[in-house]
């Protein structure tokens, strides 16, 4: 099982960060909390996986999808804090382009 | 609280253990019907306080179902089932606070415990996955009819933790749409093979030999298990419908742009996406066309030894509407070799960073395709997989050698 922490700034910003292992059973809790903050209005929204150890193809759907919803809705979503071992998931699938990774989670919506 | 049981945990054994939970994607607590029902069942039948089906997670024991109690989860070191799975056999302690073993748990201690009783469940490889427990408030003992009875409720549980009936059939007709036999072509020899973590997976691969080219794709489909293998299955029949035109010479880029947006519509329905890799390669002089949607697994070894990556900037089918894919060529020369693979294999090395230098040693190493599928194979039975594993070996020899 894997905890999440969602915070929502006093920017407006949304900040959820997946504790541990990021794989089927955890996407599909990632990928509710990420729909509910876009429909809350939360739109710009920054996924921390600087305590995240592992990352799988749901993981990454989960980011994609939420991805998608929050441009949909005007916003973006960025991650940052991504450790070398997950970086390489998104750069096999050249995915890193699409999700560019952010080296803090303060600065991730600065440019 | 350490205890001397402790030594009986094996390092490999328990590693292997760890990584068969984590491949099971068990229901969060009193989520699944399938376990509560067992564990409702087993407290009335054999007249306990409590019940549960439990699942040891690296430092943490956690149960999938339980009776009579409301906690998620304990400390493994302050579990009854640590024992029981470091045992891995029928557990029956008829007074806790007698036993060495127990008398020092908080449970115990407390009184709230003081009889146990359990029994590993296991995977298809023979993994204790889980443990299903009778606990009671005073001491008790369990036998005759009362204990077949709490063999068979584990059994019943062992099958819902781990498998239905329904779905190996359904992993049979999976490993049925798969090529039957190797391509073995003059100097050319063809092979793949697709180990599924659950019982049907999002892994496929496809090849064969059509006007003197062999066309081979081998796609990844988000996610494991049955939903991924629909989509899977849908991917596969649309990517065989571009085998002629691959194998005439039509562009791959063009081809898989055309399937990428014919799959569109489904694959963001199912909030899904695809990776693939297709390559088309010719009998006669070993040219090559690739084209590679975010899988980014694909080695070349050259006769001269050295390791060539085959990748691209293209993104996996689902992601943008608007992407394209483009074609990219080299030459299998006499004596190359080439593994097209599941990013599942990147799990089972010892150094995913740079896996590409493990990967291609084992090609090195090879004598034939078959030796390579057999050394992946191997891995897989080492380290039990967390994802579906898949790859399909290209071994081309050098002319005049059998």
């Amino acid at each position: 099982m894997i905890e999440f922490g969602v915070d929502t700034r006093d920017d407006g910003i949304g900040v959820v960060t997946p504790e541990g292992r990021l794989n089927m059973v955890s996407a599909r809790r990632l990928k509710e909390i990420l729909s509910e903050l876009v429909a809350n209005g939360t739109t710009r929204i920054v996924v921390d996986l600087g305590e995240t150890s592992f990352l799988d193809s749901s993981g990454l759907g989960a980011l994609v999808g939420g991805l998608k919803s929050a441009r949909q809705a005007g916003g973006d979503l960025r991650i940052a804090r991504v450790s070398p071992a997950v970086m390489t998931v998104f750069e096999l699938t050249n995915l890193d382009r699409v999700l560019r990774a952010r080296e803090s989670v303060e600065a991730a919506f600065d440019d | 609280m350490t205890s001397h049981v402790e030594s009986l945990r094996d390092p490999d054994v328990e590693e292997r253990r760890q990584r068969a939970v984590e491949s099971l994607q068990i229901l969060g607590p009193g989520k699944d019907e399938r376990y509560e029902r067992i564990t409702r069942l087993a407290r009335l039948l054999f007249d306990v306080s409590r019940t549960s089906i439990t699942v040891l997670d690296g430092e943490r024991a956690w149960f999938p179902s339980s009776q009579g109690f409301d906690v998620d989860e304990v400390p493994r070191s302050e579990s009854f089932c640590d024992q029981a799975t470091d045992l891995g056999r029928l557990l029956v302690v008829e007074d806790t606070a007698a036993d060495e073993r127990f008398k020092h748990l908080q449970l115990v201690r407390d009184g709230a415990v003081r009889f146990y009783a359990g029994h590993p469940l296991r995977d298809a490889i023979g993994n204790v996955v889980g443990v299903f427990c009778l606990y009671d408030s005073k001491p008790r003992t369990l036998e005759g009819e009362l204990l077949d009875a709490f063999r068979d409720m584990a059994a019943w549980a062992e099958q819902e933790l781990v498998s239905s009936t329904e779905m190996s059939q359904a992993g049979r007709v999976q490993a049925s749409l798969l090529p039957s036999k190797p391509i073995r072509v003059g100097e050319w020899d063809v092979n793949g093979l697709c180990l599924p973590a659950l019982a049907v997976g999002g892994d496929f691969y496809d090849y064969g030999v059509l006007n003197g080219v062999v066309h081979l794709a081998l796609g990844d489909v988000m996610g494991k298990g049955t939903g991924a293998a629909l989509v899977g299955a849908g991917a596969r029949a649309a990517i065989r419908g571009t085998n002629s035109a691959v194998t005439a010479g039509v562009d791959l880029g063009v081809t898989a742009t055309q399937v990428a947006r014919s799959l569109l519509a489904d694959l963001e329905r199912a909030e899904s996406f695809v990776t693939l890799f297709q390559t088309a390669i010719d009998l006669d002089d070993g040219y090559t066309r690739y084209v590679d949607a975010g899988s980014g697994l694909c080695l070349v070894v050259t006769p001269e030894g050295e390791t060539i990556r085959l990748d691209s900037d293209d993104r996996p089918f689902g992601i943008l509407p608007e992407d394209h894919w483009s074609e990219h060529e080299l030459t299998l020369e006499p004596g190359a070799r080439m593994l097209v693979f599941s990013d599942g294999l990147l799990d089972l090395i010892d150094d995913p960073m740079e896996w590409w230098v493990p990967i291609g040693e084992l090609m090195r190493e090879a004598a034939d395709a078959d030796a390579l599928l057999a050394s992946v194979a191997r891995l897989t039975r080492e380290r039990t997989p967390l994802d579906d594993v898949t790859a399909v070996a290209v071994f081309r020899r050098h002319e005049g050698v059998p």
